[in-house]
């Protein structure tokens, strides 16, 4: 089988007070009197390994690192110690937010443009796309206006038809759902079951633990930057609800 | 530079342009403008300043100026622009060389038009015309590989340190007043203190590039070009080390 993504010893830390770090005359004091920023560790000395066609769901309460687990298998953050292998020869489709890389006074169509550029398509590939996007967002009228005069559900209804168009091979999910009335909700999900079923792998953070035992093949608890538990999806959210409720 | 950024670094520089114009109707024309009355209220107030004849003063400021302008521009928007990018930085992998990149080629077209003011404006004040001026197109690199290496570094310097704009700002207005742009070198005596220190400007030779085949009606000089495209390359170079260098700690000073 082969390896998606492949974490070594990962650790991602971040400054305390970092505001203040980032003025040179502080950065001089702090040399001076010889202070270390203390740091906040969101991911500690982490390990794991994701094959192809998993569908893997990670839980955890606020903080726990997640979503900089996420970024760190996106690229967006380099870890300070550790290795990080993210299988190149796979397209990899990032769904941390809704609208990344939107621009407000842009249309939605040159918005598509946008968004379809930043997760590896041609301007040719967008162009024979597009008309499923506008009719998967139901913005026909809409689409050559400022996205800034788009209601919140125009807006992600939009965002979502573009991220999921595209058949991506790596599908990484960060809490994205909610997205438009309950009829759109529904069409999402769907369309995300489809992109399971072909065999992309996927992984969502969600605190939706009732859609995350039903669509997930396998389920990573984290706490603090470490993986508490990892396995079978009904176990871990199980004995995830059992340290919840004992809490 | 993987194939999206370059991809997303070239629309996004043409939304940017495309913006910029789409909701103004003077936007366009401001362009045309702004340059020109700059221009033009600078040649009058320093023509009196160094007793000159203005139309002759006019050709020599603009010929180095205009240039400066854009090189001043480059870094000064550059400056900022890897931190304006945290909108896409802290969501998506993309390669943060996109943000200064794509300010640097707004700056090259909006640079482009400046010219185009310029030689409007000559047609009025420049008497004889000569072929020197076709080696355009070629003196315009070393300035833009200048600014680009300059934009880098001071784009890596602001996103961990931002107190240091103040500090460029008022590192260009200097090397801008004791360079040979706003007064002729010839002004000092060629053996005093001011004339051995703007031989050692490199501005100097950057200015030449383009004072040479405007003003003077000759070529820059192997001197000229030789300072010129060495002090950019090495900024280039050291611009693009420190980018490439710190990239990965970027997103934690967003």
């Amino acid at each position: 089988m082969n390896t998606i993504f492949k974490l070594q010893n990962v650790t991602v830390e971040f400054d305390r007070h970092s505001i203040q770090l980032r003025s040179l005359k502080e950065k001089i004091a702090a040399f001076i009197r010889k202070e270390q920023p203390q740091k906040i560790c969101a991911l500690d000395n982490l390990s794991l390994t994701i094959h192809e066609g998993e569908n893997v769901g990670i839980i955890g309460r606020n903080g726990a690192g997640k979503s900089t687990l996420l970024r760190v298998l996106t690229k967006v953050i380099t870890p300070q110690h550790g290795k990080v292998f993210v299988n190149p020869n796979r397209h990899l489709v990032p769904l941390l937010e809704l609208g990344i890389g939107f621009q407000p006074d842009l249309s939605g169509r040159e918005n598509c443009y946008l968004a379809g550029i930043l997760m590896g398509y041609s301007r040719a590939e967008i162009k024979q796309r597009i008309n499923n996007i506008i009719k998967f967002a139901e913005l026909e009228e809409f689409i050559d206006e400022p996205v800034k005069n788009y209601s919140s559900g125009m807006y992600a209804r939009l965002a979502f038809a573009i991220a999921t168009d595209v058949q991506p091979e790596i599908l990484l999910v960060d809490e994205v759902f909610g997205v438009g009335d309950e009829f759109f909700m529904r069409k999402c999900i769907v369309r995300m079951q489809r992109l399971m079923q072909a065999g992309s792998t996927t992984i969502f953070v969600s605190h939706n633990l009732d859609f995350l035992i039903t669509q997930c093949t396998r389920l990573i608890w984290l706490d603090k930057g470490k993986v508490i538990m990892d396995g079978n999806p009904a176990e871990v959210v199980s004995a995830y609800r059992s340290m919840q409720g004992a809490a | 530079m993987d194939l999206i950024s370059l991809r997303f670094t070239w629309f996004y520089a043409l939304t940017q342009l495309k913006l910029k114009y789409r909701y103004t109707s003077l936007g366009f024309l401001w362009n045309f403008l702004e340059p020109a009355m700059y221009l033009l209220i600078l040649s009058f107030v320093f023509s009196v300043v160094n007793r000159m004849n203005i139309s002759d003063y006019a050709v020599f400021l603009f010929s180095a100026l205009v240039p400066w302008r854009y090189f001043e521009k480059i870094v000064n928007t550059c400056m900022d622009s890897v931190v304006g990018g945290d909108w896409l930085l802290k969501k998506m992998h993309v390669s943060p060389f996109s943000f200064p990149l794509t300010r640097w080629i707004v700056a090259t077209v909006e640079f482009l038009i400046s010219l185009s003011v310029v030689f409007f404006i000559f047609l009025f004040l420049k008497e004889n015309w000569t072929y020197h001026i076709f080696i355009l197109p070629a003196i315009i690199i070393p300035w833009a590989l200048l600014g680009l290496g300059m934009g880098l570094l001071s784009a890596v310097l602001y996103t961990f340190f931002r107190d240091v704009k103040p500090l460029i700002q008022m590192f260009l207005t200097l090397v801008f007043f004791s360079s040979p742009i706003l007064f002729k070198p010839n002004l000092f005596d060629p053996n005093s203190l001011q004339a051995k220190l703007m031989q050692w400007h490199p501005i100097t030779y950057f200015a030449a590039l383009f004072q040479k085949p405007m003003y003077e009606a000759t070529f820059p000089s192997s001197l000229d070009w030789g300072v010129a495209l060495s002090v950019s390359l090495f900024f280039l170079l050291v611009g693009y080390i420190a980018m490439h260098r710190y990239k990965g700690r970027f997103f934690f000073y967003l």
